[in-house]
């Protein structure tokens, strides 16, 4: 297989949702053909660049699958196991885009606030935030709003994101917000929030910086966040 | 996706019990050998006394001994193929399988661009067996409008010719003339390349109803005798309707729909021994306050889903009525008395079933709207019918173990792989959430289906006939019309 070949296989693998040979694909059996893991290292091996997998490979085949889920053709479940691909592909690729000088997209921290048990949502943030090439350091559930603040100053994130089902604990996110006055890294990072209860006004209201309604408007929310 | 129409528990709605088909099938022979069937003319009163009846010439009524009705029953399939244009919608019409389709045959349409109800012409047809051809769920095309502008002696083969042009699925018609059912057959067997491999492949069937009650009309019969005796698929449904033409309670009205129908097996049996013929209902309640039709009513459905019960205990196949309404526009009424009477039917195991989609105002007029509709309603009725299968997969021991407490389902293969063949995804229904869905124009579903109709018929036309079979036909039955 040439390298341009290699690169539309990768591709095509991540659009399937295809981390490995043993993984189906989701229009059709692909199994026993390798999957993106096999790929990426085959790729690396004959020399191709890990700049040249990421762009040509990963991200058009994530474009690829946005597309997708705008049409109607996939939904949420298909989106998240395409960008466990990615996310896969990334632990592969990481060592040698280091290597390369090539940063990550941004750096974010997740958390769902105080007295919240429903991270669902989150986590899928944080899938859909991994596969597309952003670092995530993701705290879990009922998280302390000094320790959320305290993770994103050590680990110097230019993100934070954090989540709430409940309308009793919405509340957390503005107390999560408020710790920061303390330490003054407030204006390093900038804050998103989501979850069912959540509205752009609630938002607005409380100061954070900006309202994902899903993990794509997440998405499109880390992008311009990182100037992207 | 195309929805596997094998069922895997049909019959989970039964309204008889076995000893309730016992009795509804032993009144029936007594009404067919006491009561007996009027004798409509000379040519029939002779297919009666072949079939072993007794005819009373001073009566003229026939009276149907048992062993006949058992002896023409067993002559009969259990199975008949409705054949598609090629393999893809071949209709298996038997027990374990369940198929919805259109039905009429309307004299009306509601005018797509106005509104308002006008006379229907062959140019609608046009337009519903394209509707037809794309919607997914709409397993046949039963020819669903009466071309009001032609003479009767052209209609047949117009209504057939528009059909199987426009679309690949199985075309079922009434006819009305029988040089027009002959020429139909005739016009066929041309496309099909010769009788013999129509015979094989049947892409047309026809009904001729059995009327109510007792007295077939010697039209229909004619026709009926005819069609059987060239061995094409022909349904002989019976349509007795409670309080007018058959018993205003709802077991005596199955009685009599069943008596009528079983008299249609057995003169098709007796004219063609052998020949494919489907029992069938369109047995129906009235309207109490002026005896009027009524396609809505859920006594409909409770009549059609117990001939399925019947059918199943005569293993004959079966043609079946549900899915239409009475209502004269495209609202609330017209999806919930739809979906009742379907879901009714498709329940209880009836093999084929008509008048499911684009049906209305007491099954006179038709509306493309609503063929939309009822696309994602016979979606939802097939789901229902394909019950809840049970593997270990699908019971999902070992995801529910990789997740544990707590996990999360969405991001694993289990569901990937299994969601699509698991869950109806629809077409035309909204789950939008109220902020996408007034940015996406707030629109209710019969803009949303208007606009889906609007996208099949500009879409550019897909034709069944290759031009030089066209040109052929045309010479060959210059009464084609389109």
């Amino acid at each position: 297989m040439k390298g341009d070949e290699l690169l539309q296989e990768i591709e095509l693998n991540v659009v399937q949702g295809r981390r490995n040979s043993s993984d189906e694909g989701l229009d059709e059996d692909l199994s026993g053909t390798p999957g993106v893991t096999e790929l990426v290292e085959d790729a690396l091996n004959r020399g191709i660049g890990a700049k040249g997998i990421l762009v040509d490979a990963i991200s058009s085949g994530m474009t690829e699958v946005g597309e997708r889920y705008e049409k109607g053709m996939y939904f949420l479940p298909d989106m998240l196991a395409a960008a466990e691909t990615v996310e896969a592909a990334m632990e592969i690729l990481e060592p040698y885009l280091l290597k390369a000088g090539i940063e990550s997209r941004g750096k974010i921290v997740l958390a769902t606030v105080k007295g919240d048990l429903h991270d669902i949502g989150k986590n899928i943030v944080g899938l859909m935030l991994k596969g597309t090439g952003y670092s995530v350091i993701d705290l879990g559930n009922n998280v302390d709003p000094d320790d959320i603040v305290s993770a994103v100053v050590e680990n110097e994130a230019n993100m934070l994101g954090l989540s709430a089902l409940l309308t009793t604990t919405m509340h957390q996110m503005s107390e999560t917000i408020e710790a920061f006055s303390g330490v003054g890294f407030r204006d390093k990072v900038k804050v998103m929030v989501g979850g069912a209860p959540i509205s752009s006004e609630f938002a607005e209201e409380i100061g954070a910086d900006g309202y994902g309604k899903d993990a794509f408007e997440a998405l499109k929310l880390a992008d311009d966040f990182t100037d992207i | 996706m195309i929805w596997m129409h094998h069922a895997g528990a049909p019959g989970r709605y039964q309204p008889l019990d076995d000893d309730g088909i016992k009795q509804v099938h032993e009144t029936s022979l007594r009404v067919l050998s006491e009561v007996g069937i009027s004798v409509p003319d000379p040519e029939t009163a002779e297919v009666f006394r072949q079939a072993g009846a007794h005819v009373d010439d001073e009566l003229n009524v026939a009276r149907i001994p048992p062993e006949v009705i058992a002896e023409k029953v067993k002559s009969a399939p259990t199975e008949v193929r409705l054949c598609g244009r090629d393999g893809r919608c071949d209709l298996d019409i038997q027990d374990g399988n369940v198929y919805l389709g259109t039905g009429g045959t309307a004299l009306n349409i509601l005018d797509f661009d106005s509104g308002e109800k006008r006379t229907a012409k062959i140019g609608d047809l046009v337009d519903v067996a394209r509707l037809v051809d794309s919607l997914e769920n709409v397993d046949f095309l039963l020819l669903p409008t009466y071309p009001n502008e032609l003479p009767v002696e052209e209609v047949d083969v117009n209504r057939f010719y528009t059909g199987l042009l426009y679309t690949g699925k199985h075309v079922m018609g009434g006819v009305y003339t029988r040089e027009g059912a002959s020429r139909v057959i005739r016009m066929a067997e041309r496309m099909a390349g010769s009788a013999e491999s129509l015979r094989e492949r049947p892409f047309i069937s026809m009904i001729t109803c059995m009327t109510s009650p007792l007295k077939p009309d010697p039209h229909y019969t004619r026709l009926m005798v005819d069609i059987a005796r060239e061995g094409i698929p022909v349904a002989v449904p019976a349509e007795p309707l409670c309080g007018a033409t058959g018993p205003v309670t709802i077991a005596g009205n199955l009685v009599m729909q069943n008596v009528d129908s079983l008299t249609g097996v057995v003169l098709a049996q007796t004219a063609n021994p052998g020949t494919p013929v489907i029992y069938g209902s369109v047995a129906s309640s009235t309207n109490l306050k002026n005896m009027g039709y009524l396609c809505g009513s859920v006594e409909m459905g409770l009549l059609n889903a117990a001939g399925a019960q019947l059918a199943s205990f005569y293993g004959l196949p079966y043609y079946a009525t549900a899915g239409a309404t009475d209502s004269k526009t495209v609202d609330v009424q017209c999806a919930y008395e739809s979906a009742i009477t379907s879901i009714m039917a498709a329940l209880a195991g009836a093999h084929y079933i008509h008048d499911a989609a684009g049906l209305m105002e007491f099954a006179m007029t038709v509306s493309l709207e609503k063929y939309v509709i009822d696309n994602e309603i016979l979606g939802m009725v097939m789901r229902a019918v394909e019950g809840i299968r049970i593997t270990p997969e699908s019971l999902a021991f070992d995801v529910i173990k990789e997740a544990g407490p707590g996990g999360d389902f969405i991001s694993k293969n289990h569901t990937v792989k299994n969601m699509r063949k698991e869950h109806y995804i629809p077409t035309l229904s909204d789950r939008l959430d109220r902020e996408e869905w007034e940015k996406s124009g707030a629109k209710n579903t019969l803009a949303r289906a208007r606009a889906t109709v609007r996208r099949i018929l500009d879409s550019d036309v897909k034709e069944y006939l290759s031009p030089a079979i066209k040109a052929e036909l045309k010479s060959e039955f210059p009464e084609i019309a389109v």
